[in-house]
């Protein structure tokens, strides 16, 4: 012990425990790995943990961050001993912008704490995991935390708007959305405290909405179910929330409390909220498109105390299963809403072959499902099956087109899934970003990467011609070059080197009209992107009129897309070729990359292909159209270094970018 | 000779002690309903911290149980971690057994406690040579000491009536309203008679503080005495006002598991104990006047989270005061007396205190009504010191002073 001691003599209102049973506390997360610390330091200020990350770093200690600890994948937990920093005391509300709603928070403010304190200010805070009585707001961004409601209104990364954080080199820095170049805001959120530990946050809040509807709608079958989700969403209609139950969940809720929920092969739980008039349109078509898909029992409620009737047995069908064993494995798996019912199917192929028992949740309306599996850790075989009825779902998702979490992390948990979901080089790319953060691996070591040991299984798809000449000429750079679509955004600067052209890469990959994902080559215009789009009744909704996708994506000329741009598949200066994100909505499956390419400007990767959420056509979503903006010059942070060192260390794609340092 | 349970009666059926903390799945949904920790921060001091611990050390991994004490005593008993926990995991009851395994001896205060609360003679002389002295100013002296004593009344509430049970219903004369709070024992009986004609009185202690800072074998004759005079009383039910001792008689089938003779005397005794503050009183039924004088309710923990009683006395308060009943932010977080609590863990005790007279003061009642002895005393404490503009009062006597 008495090489953490020391920690004692940096801290002026916080505390540090080292007795054994406070080390044996800090142990454990929400999920079953476990790992016991050195020290725990209570920090009560940023300056705090600045300090003690500092004392860490000179010493070789690693550290790890925690909020309340209620995670689901192992992501707090100390595998290499060191010191937990438990920021559960940063618990203040700093501030809340009467104008903007912009609320500023330490990270261990109670989610619904905010929540309470906004509510008196007809405000809400979007996302809400279902842990929100007890999850801090910090380890939320650290794990880019969901929720029901983040259907309609994003996932915890679209409403972070800025952190400060402390990084791996012991300084304190803030990093905000509209930074110009690379974004690195976007990078921290999800990185589950792999990259810093994040001590303030600026969120976005809105104005509760005018009326909520919730409907609880029964079905005589799964696939019926999910072809109205489906149904619903390209009606146009984006609900708050849209939960699904399945038989085995509906009748354990009805064994556990009674909710009165019809006994049926499927539950839909339905919320539509705005404007008393626009719910009520919307609830006719739901309605319409309900009885279609032949659903049985309908039941509406507007009023608050009979819409928590309706929700009774939603919010307990956790519980009723807690009550069924000691343990729940809550897996989180996405898959493409069409194929939400495919992946119900297989999940129960998995669970019969594994004999055991798993009850569906799902978070339809974003492909999120969640199969439920009761069980006694202390039980070691069947702890066994369990765990390889759960590695079997993620194997199955990604099948599907999907991905390992959609908002549980990876964490420890899911490590090696890792390997199944992204190639080499992409797993290289992620490494290196942590290299260049974190030299020392100190802050919270040894998560979401999967053991060497275990080689990646994911190959890459096969690249179009127009995509593999530029992988081929990345592959024998000796000298620099500028990507260019249609050069409309680029300084002149940049046409001085030799020019990579993208434009031959323009074909449409996949145009997913029941998911209302486009997947297409980074040199097409987006002008016939949209020709594209209009002739399936789709439409972008973002406002650049002018270029190409790449150049879209690499100037972050319309700051929507941000929330817009699913995955990326693009080429390092050395010809490898990562792929990053996927196509659906909902995905915290490894570091946020997308979100770095957008303002790179060429100077991180070359973008070969991109996915973007589309919309159905419809006047309200399309914006008036505008010309693109023009590069301007900015001073690039030492994080966006790092970024760019991970990316293209001998700095040859848009080195004008960066500049020499 | 073995002083834990063992097996604990759950929401989940009988339990083994091990198993029902082992059905904690770690989700950590109590933690901000656990006053102790809510205000620390630190895990060992949340239920689910101290599920773990006990777990841990049964299963041998916590190499230094010593080191688990803290964790141990600082909990408030309070049970609202199992009112939020889905599986209903009965921590406070888990936790006495983390504390009765790791002690060898009932700490002295509590053998003198236990002693002289069986001794009725014995305690009602030295109440009045303390309230005597009282008069003459150790209460002075008490408070300089930083532990003011409560306004003792001279005389209990039992020497003022009569022994012996009569009729459909009996008060249960617990040691609180007894010796401390006559007053409130004088206004719950009247209340009773006035809805149900005559009662009669039962005086003895109910073994509590044995259960939880004792032996449990003492904690087991309070009750088979308890049982036994109730049985040969005749009477229907057994209402007491002090809500952590009527949460225990209810709990005494949990001293008898495995025991064939007493614990089906033990279910049926516990089936007919009620708490004053669950029973349907006509007397408050009549509506009282708006009065500019507000009134909120503090739940005692052993009601709302021992008992499961939330709406039962809003209603009463409600009917008595009409429009004057206002609800108290977090009323069902502890008030940090919790028995013996604000003597082991002052600086702890205080700080939930503080949090609860802010929350009574945001209200701007000039009345909390509340009902367990241990919430009565640290109420009154907490209210002169931070905020004496306002009064505690139990249940019984906000109804019967309630506006006309």
């Amino acid at each position: 012990m008495s090489r953490l001691s020391g920690l004692r003599s940096l801290l002026d209102g916080g505390s540090l425990l080292t007795g054994e049973a406070d080390l044996l506390s800090y142990s454990y997360d929400g999920a079953l790995d476990r790992g016991r610390p050195e020290a725990v330091v209570l920090a009560s200020n940023a300056e705090e943990v600045r300090r003690v990350v500092d004392w860490c770093l000179r010493r070789g200690v690693p550290f790890v961050a925690r909020g309340a600890g209620t995670n689901l994948s192992g992501g707090c937990v100390a595998l290499r001993g060191g010191v937990v920093i438990s920021l559960a005391k940063l618990d203040r509300i700093l501030e809340i912008d009467s104008e903007t709603g912009v609320a500023v928070v330490e990270p261990g403010v109670v989610n619904l704490h905010l929540q309470k304190r906004l509510e008196g200010l007809g405000r809400f805070y979007a996302p809400d995991p279902a842990s929100y009585r007890v999850c801090t707001l910090g380890g939320n961004a650290a794990e880019n935390a969901g929720g029901p409601r983040c259907l309609k209104y994003g996932v915890t990364t679209n409403h972070v708007l800025a952190v400060e954080a402390v990084m791996p080199d012991a300084t304190l820095r803030r990093f905000s959305i509209d930074e110009a170049g690379p974004e690195v805001l976007g990078l921290l959120v999800g990185a589950e405290g792999t990259l810093g530990v994040l001590t303030k946050l600026w969120l976005r809040t809105l104005p509760l909405p005018e009326t909520i509807r919730t409907l609880l709608v029964a079905f005589p079958s799964l696939e019926g179910a999910m072809a109205c989700v489906s149904g619903i969403i390209a009606a146009g209609v984006l609900p708050r929330v849209l939960e699904a139950m399945d038989r085995a969940t509906v009748e354990s809720i009805e064994a556990y409390c009674r909710a009165g929920y019809p006994a049926s092969a499927a539950v839909l739980l339905i919320e539509l909220d705005g404007a008393a008039a626009q719910v009520a349109v919307e609830t006719g078509v739901v309605e319409r498109l309900c009885r279609k898909h032949d659903c049985g029992e309908f039941r509406q409620a507007d009023d608050p105390a009979e819409r928590d009737r309706l929700w009774e047995g939603r919010r307990g069908a956790y519980a009723a299963l807690a009550r069924v064993a000691p343990n729940v494995l809550v897996e989180d798996g996405v898959v493409p809403r069409s194929a939400l019912a495919e992946a119900a199917r297989r999940v129960d192929a998995i669970a019969k072959r594994h004999r055991v028992r798993a009850a569906l949740l799902f978070h339809a309306g974003d492909g999120n499902l969640h199969p439920n599996i009761a069980f006694d850790e202390r039980d070691a075989d069947q702890t066994r099956r369990v765990k390889a009825a759960g590695r079997e779902i993620l194997e199955a998702c990604i099948e599907l087109g999907g991905s390992i979490s959609g908002e549980h992390g990876i964490g420890i948990d899911k490590r090696e899934a890792m390997s199944w979901l992204f190639t080499q080089p992409t797993l290289d790319l992620f490494r290196r970003i942590k290299r260049e953060f974190d030299p020392g691996g100190l802050s919270n070591p040894d998560k979401l990467f999967p053991s060497s040991a275990s080689p990646p299984r994911r190959v890459s798809r096969p690249l179009s011609p127009a995509q593999k000449a530029v992988v081929d000429r990345l592959g024998s750079l000796s000298s620099p070059v500028t990507p260019r679509g249609t050069g409309t955004k680029l300084p002149e600067g940049a046409l001085k080197i030799e020019i990579l052209e993208t434009s031959g890469m323009n074909a449409v990959l996949e145009l997913d009209a029941a998911n209302f994902t486009v997947t297409v080559e980074a040199g097409i215009t987006l002008r016939r992107l949209r020709e594209e789009l209009r002739g399936r009744g789709l439409e972008l909704g973002l406002a650049v009129s002018e270029g190409t996708v790449g150049g879209l994506i690499g100037a972050k000329s319309d700051p929507r897309l941000r929330d817009r741009l699913l995955g990326v598949r693009a080429a390092l200066a050395g010809g490898e070729v990562v792929e990053l994100g996927g196509k659906v909505v909902k995905n915290v499956a490894g570091y946020d990359v997308c979100k770095l390419l957008l303002g790179s400007w060429g100077s991180l990767a070359v973008i070969l292909e991109a996915t973007l959420r589309v919309f159905p056509a419809s006047s309200k979503n399309e914006p008036p159209l505008l010309e693109p903006p023009a590069f301007e010059p900015f001073k690039p942070n030492p994080w966006q270094r790092a970024a760019k060192r991970a990316f293209d260390p001998g700095n040859l794609l848009s080195p004008w970018v960066f500049g020499s340092e | 000779m073995n002083n834990t349970l063992d097996k604990l009666r759950t929401a989940l059926g009988e339990r083994s002690s091990y198993d029902a903390a082992s059905q904690c799945s770690r989700c950590g949904y109590c933690e901000q309903a656990c006053p102790t920790y809510a205000l620390s921060g630190r895990e060992a001091f949340s239920p689910r911290g101290r599920n773990q611990l006990f777990r841990m050390m049964l299963e041998g991994k916590l190499k230094e149980p010593a080191s688990a004490q803290e964790a141990l005593s600082t909990c408030l008993l309070c049970g609202a971690c199992s009112t939020a926990c889905y599986a209903h995991i009965p921590t406070p009851d888990i936790v006495l057994e983390g504390r009765r395994s790791a002690r060898a001896f009932a700490p002295l205060w509590a053998r003198v406690a236990a002693w002289l609360l069986e001794r009725p003679r014995v305690l009602s002389a030295a109440l009045r040579l303390a309230a005597a002295l009282q008069r003459l100013g150790l209460s002075a002296l008490a408070e300089a000491l930083g532990r003011p004593l409560p306004r003792l009344p001279g005389r209990s509430f039992r020497s003022r009536d009569v022994e012996g049970p009569r009729g459909s219903w009996a008060y249960f004369a617990a040691c609180g309203p007894n010796y401390l709070f006559p007053e409130a024992a004088q206004s719950s009986c009247a209340a009773l008679e006035k809805s149900r004609g005559p009662g009669g009185l039962l005086q003895g202690c109910c073994g509590l503080i044995s259960y939880n800072y004792g032996e449990l074998e003492k904690a087991r004759d309070c009750a088979r005495r308890l049982i036994e005079r109730f049985e040969s009383s005749g009477a229907q039910d057994l209402v007491g006002d002090c809500s952590s001792c009527v949460a225990h008689l209810k709990a005494y089938p949990q001293l008898f598991l495995g025991d064939p003779a007493w614990l089906p005397r033990a279910e049926k005794f516990s089936a007919r104990v009620r708490d004053f503050i669950e029973l349907p009183l006509d007397a408050a039924r009549r509506q009282g006047a708006r009065t500019e004088e507000k009134i909120t309710y503090h739940d005692s923990c052993r009601a709302r989270h021992g008992q499961g009683l939330h709406e039962a006395p809003r209603r009463l308060l409600r009917e008595a005061y009409a429009g004057s009943f206002v609800e108290l932010p977090e009323a069902d977080w502890c008030c940090g007396g919790a028995g013996a609590f604000s003597f082991l863990h002052p600086e702890l005790s205080e700080e939930i205190l503080r949090r609860k007279i802010d929350n009574i003061a945001s209200t701007g009642a000039r009345i909390v009504a509340t009902s367990s002895t241990s919430c009565l005393l640290q109420l009154a404490r907490g209210l002169k010191k931070y905020y004496p503009e306002c009064r505690v009062l139990h249940l019984s006597q906000a109804l019967a002073q309630r506006p006309r």
